[in-house]
């Protein structure tokens, strides 16, 4: 067998007729012969054959009731978990399907619904940029442009919270919905949620719906998942199938994995066919999100002039080191952020606690932050949410101060004027 | 006919768990919470071919529900989250256990996932690994090779409420699995070889103890025969009769088998066998399995099945019949059952009339039986399918079949084959180095014969042979090590305790610390040997008081020294009497001296 890339690299991987393979160390080997050559695999071959393209598929019945338009969804891999397998080269699951190979994976779906499926990308989502937010944005609105009734978007987890922000700024008035999902359990391993996601995403994609949303795992269960505003989700966990929650906001509703049923939880932008879609896919990608950490200095910052902006995920209601009240041997960042500001660089702030809204009206320490030029002030957005609205505001503007008013317009739900009431902070990410 | 038969036995390790650090020891605690789960049969490793025993399972389409209890599970039990690096405390064990089976070991483990999705493991696949192979243990009728030493992970237990719950306790536990070439040649035999193995892992003190810490799955064929895997024997004393049973089923399904082959020519096949709805006939029955059914949506389907006339009705061991072995299979499907033509028609309430329009509806001939189900079309379809399936591979298919208590056995699945192996990429494989191999020198395993030796320099022949098989004998081994009396201790384990047991005293609180605490206290001169087994007794029946309190409180305190010699002086009786009195207060010897060195005593020792 190919050699997994972890392990001892003088051990030869040996598959026996059991099933299992054995470390062999290469060294013991004194010969090598061929017993006898097993059957090529057609299946694979077809698979691997298949690359990238276009194909349709699903739902032999055509438009069915209840169905919006033509009915058909489109179906776009971005890479990630959900559209990878195990390859035993590196050890690793990796990203690599035909739109064939996808459709194919989730037999469930094309019952669902008329299905397009493309490969945008082939990569893990940690590998993405704001340009592949640009591109995904651009291609959703092909295939809406094209009639599709619904988007559905396979991609990483680890930065779908990014990409969904980025899609929510990129596509204004959409007519439809624009649905992630991905999967925090590999599609090879049979206890994967990519099923249950995706099942769920694609009856979300034909709901009265029109919005970015994020559709993954409700709980631990495989019977719901949630739908979350692509402004408002993070995720919270390294591995758990329910990961994903919705920050300052409650989630936008939830589907019922086996009736199929989408509930919204609120009132929600409603699918529209008339709407005109309005595509602004333009990025700056030239953008750094900065965790505030004690002892950060003004070296550091300094560094930072190299970038058309900076979102600091602060400390507190929104804080950094500036050392307000002179204290001996304190560090203060404000020389040098003053600095790259007034050279240019737009600097915002969001809240690095996740939760709550930034206010630097309070202490001093914030005040002297706005007096220096930080933007953002009274923002409950997410860091990534916020980094993600800085690419794409300064892919519209290149004015710092033109970016900045864009930055603070509500485009998408990512900022709030009222932070509702919960009993307790566990209440809002769904515990009590 | 011979038979060829093999045994795999599967023993759970100590410490903790597998893949991640909660204890490999069950409390018994109970559920915390729960949760619901899907699983979908996944591609294996050497292409798209699903293995046919995981596609078996995934045509039921359950939804599996687990409970957990937090001390016992965490999130590598629920799968939601990877798996930690394999256990090398465990597998160092194992290791261990290859080298006492003279293994070779793997240069470097490979840990693989077994897709089974019938829902006992949380992710749709055990993790396994090979460790050694081609290996060997002695027997009375010649060596047993051993083909393989596997680490792996123990399933879920099956909840309580039936097959599609299980709890999330045993998941994960460490588990050696030995498999055996089939080298054993009888039933007897089966047990033997089992029952060296278990010695071997019983007396390597790496084990666990107790029921469902070992059980055996037996392979076996009778020769012209396919492999059948009888899953799951946790009772040594019932090998036997599964290997007798197992022969003797596969002899009458061969006998079948060739019946059937005679009858027909040789040409004898259900690929094409219509299945066909015969619900109309029914539509005015007084069948109430077909009434009832029917006001569920459910329909009825059936087949002939030619040449098989009288056939499904004979017994192929006491009280099992071949149509049961067709309907196991049916029954996978989803159905509770079949109704086949050599079952007394009028005990499910069909008419004569409904009987006759039956076999024309199936087109039965003379020579032909029938199958029916009562069930929905598509589930119907699937059910005779399987049915079907079981008819043409007659005599005995592979098939992986369960254990029942009585020494039975009932079908599974089919037997799974490699495609439903591929590697477990979450955790690294592991190199069997110097590191690794001084790991398990260190929990070195002597044989039973070396053990038994070491035991007969501390013990008498006799009590180091009982000692040796005794389930006491982990408890033994330490209560030595921390420095009690050899043959007391032994005597102590294997009669104090099963005679206080016998008469109702629950000896089963007494736990290993006490045992330590009861042993030291004789060993530091508190108590006498004699008052060893009333002191038990004592705190066996009051086991929230300290040894100390009851020693003072049952007055079990050792009389000796000074405070002895002013009692025999008092006493002035000899040395019997004295005895009969204060038995298990004094020692005897110690009595004896003082009798023999005062001079005024000393006419006591005569015998009166």
């Amino acid at each position: 067998m190919p050699k997994t890339g972890s392990g001892d690299a003088n051990c030869i991987v040996v598959k026996l007729s059991s099933g299992y393979n054995v470390g062999i160390d290469a060294g013991k080997i004194k010969e090598v012969k061929v017993v006898q050559k097993a059957a090529a695999n057609e299946n694979r071959e077809k698979a691997v054959a298949g690359g990238k393209g276009s194909v349709e598929m699903g739902a032999k019945a055509g438009v069915s009731e209840g169905d919006f338009g033509n009915g058909l969804i489109s179906l776009l891999g971005c890479g990630g978990t959900i559209a990878s397998k195990v390859e035993y080269k590196t050890g690793a699951v990796y990203p690599a399907s035909s739109p064939q190979e996808i459709v194919e994976s989730f037999p469930d779906i094309s019952r669902i619904s008329k299905i397009k499926s493309r490969v945008l990308f082939q990569l893990l989502s940690e590998d993405m940029t704001p340009k592949h937010w640009g591109i995904a944005a651009a291609e959703a609105a092909d295939e809406i442009k094209e009639g599709a009734q619904g988007v559905v978007l396979m991609h990483g987890t680890d930065t779908m919270g990014y990409t969904s922000a980025a899609l929510s700024f990129m596509l204004q008035e959409l007519p439809v919905p624009v649905v992630l999902t991905g999967s925090q359990r590999s599609t090879d391993r049979p206890s994967t949620d990519a099923n249950t996601n995706i099942v769920c995403a694609m009856h979300a994609a034909k709901a009265d719906i029109a919005q970015v949303l994020v559709c993954m795992h409700k709980g631990m269960d495989d019977s719901a998942c949630s739908l979350h505003s692509g402004v408002r989700v993070r995720k919270m966990h390294t591995s758990r199938r329910d990961a994903f929650v919705s920050v300052n906001a409650k989630p936008v509703g939830e589907v019922d994995a086996v009736s199929g049923i989408v509930r919204a939880h609120g009132e929600c932008v409603k699918r529209d066919a008339g709407r005109k879609l309005k595509l602004f896919e333009k990025v700056n990608g030239n953008v750094a999100l900065v965790w505030v950490y004690p002892g950060m200095d003004g070296k550091f910052v300094k560094k930072l002039s190299d970038f058309d902006g900076v979102v600091l995920a602060g400390s507190g209601l929104g804080h950094a080191p500036v050392n307000a009240f002179g204290a001996k041997g304190a560090n203060s960042i404000l020389p040098a952020l003053g600095k790259i500001i007034e050279k240019g660089t737009l600097v915002a702030m969001a809240p690095q606690t996740i939760f709550g809204r930034v206010n630097m009206n309070v202490y001093t320490t914030g005040r002297m932050l706005l007096e220096a030029g930080v933007v953002g002030n009274m923002c409950d957005w997410l860091p990534e949410v916020a980094y993600a609205k800085m690419c794409w505001a300064l892919g519209q503007e290149k004015n710092p101060a033109k970016a900045a008013e864009l930055m603070l317009k509500n485009i998408a739900g990512e900022i709030s004027e009222r932070s509702e009431i919960e009993k307790s902070l566990w209440a809002c990410v769904g515990g009590f | 006919m011979g038979i060829k038969c093999g045994l795999e036995i599967h023993q759970r390790l100590c410490g903790k768990k597998l893949f991640c650090s909660c204890p490999a020891h069950i409390e018994g605690t109970g559920a915390s919470g729960g949760f619901s789960r899907r699983l979908a049969s996944a591609k294996g490793e050497l292409g798209g071919l699903v293995d046919s025993a995981v596609s078996f399972e995934t045509v039921k389409e359950k939804t599996f529900a687990y409970s957990y209890a937090l001390k016992s599970a965490c999130l590598v039990e629920a799968d939601e989250e990877p798996p930690h690096g394999l256990n090398r405390g465990a597998l160092a064990a194992v290791v261990s256990i290859c080298n006492a089976l003279m293994c070779t070991l793997v240069d470097e483990v490979q840990v693989m996932r077994k897709i089974v999705v019938d829902g006992s493991n949380t992710c749709g696949f055990q993790r396994t690994a090979i460790v050694g192979m081609g290996g060997k243990i002695p027997t009375s009728k010649g060596d047993v090779r051993i083909a393989s030493v596997c680490i792996e992970e123990e399933s879920c237990a099956i909840g309580e409420e039936g097959k599609t719950s299980f709890s999330l306790d045993r998941l994960g536990i460490p588990l050696v699995e030995i498999a055996t070439e089939p080298d054993v040649v009888d039933a007897a035999h089966a047990k033997e070889t089992a029952l060296a193995i278990g010695t071997l892992l019983r007396v390597s003190n790496l084990v666990q103890r107790g029921i469902g810490t070992i059980r055996q799955d037996i392979n076996i064929s009778v020769s012209g025969g396919n492999r059948v895997e009888i899953k799951g024997s946790q009772e040594l004393g019932m090998i036997e009769t599964l290997v007798q049973k197992e022969e003797q089923r596969q002899r009458v399904l061969a006998q079948m088998g060739e019946e059937v082959k005679r009858r027909s020519g040789g040409k004898f096949e259900t690929a094409q066998q219509p299945i066909v709805d015969v619900g109309e006939i029914f539509s005015d029955t007084q069948c109430a399995l077909i009434k009832k059914g029917s006001e569920g949506g459910a329909g009825v389907f059936g087949c002939a099945v030619p040449y098989h006339a009288g056939l499904l009705g004979r017994e192929v061991y006491e009280g099992r019949r071949y149509g049961s072995e067709v309907s196991d299979y049916a029954k996978a499907a989803g159905v509770k059952g079949i109704i086949h033509s050599d079952e007394d028609m009028g005990k499910y309430g069909i008419s004569e009339d409904e009987l006759a329009e039956l076999e024309i509806a199936l087109s039965c001939k003379k020579m032909d039986a029938f199958v029916l189900v009562v069930a929905k079309e598509k589930i119907a379809h699937a059910a005779l399918s399987y049915a079907l399936l079981r008819l043409q591979n007659a005599p005995t298919p592979e098939e992986t079949r369960r254990a029942n208590p009585d020494g039975s056995s009932s079908f599974m699945r089919p037997l799974p084959g490699g495609a439903r192996m591929y590697p477990e990429t979450d955790v690294e494989p592991i190199r069997v180095d110097a590191q690794l191999l001084k790991e398990a020198a260190d929990m070195k395993i002597q044989s039973p014969q070396e053990k038994l030796e070491g035991l007969c320099k501390i013990l008498p022949q006799q009590m180091a042979k009982r000692m040796l098989t005794s389930r006491n004998f982990a408890l033994f081994e330490t209560l030595v090590k921390e420095g009690a009396d050899a043959m007391l201790a032994a005597a102590t384990l294997e009669d104090t305790l099963v005679a206080l047991r016998r008469e109702g005293v629950p000896v089963e609180g007494v736990g290993k610390e006490k045992l330590i605490a009861v042993f030291e206290a004789h060993k530091k001169g508190k108590i006498t040997k004699a008052a060893i087994g009333e002191l038990l007794r004592a705190a066996a029946s009051e086991p929230a008081t300290g040894l100390d309190a009851l020693i003072g409180e049952k007055a079990l305190g050792k009389i000796s020294g000074k405070e002895l010699e002013v009692l025999v002086k008092k006493e002035n009786l000899p040395l019997g009497q004295i005895m009969a009195k204060y038995r298990l207060r004094v020692d005897a010897q110690e009595v004896q001296n003082i009798l023999r060195f005062c001079p005024a005593a000393s006419l006591l020792l005569r015998p009166l």
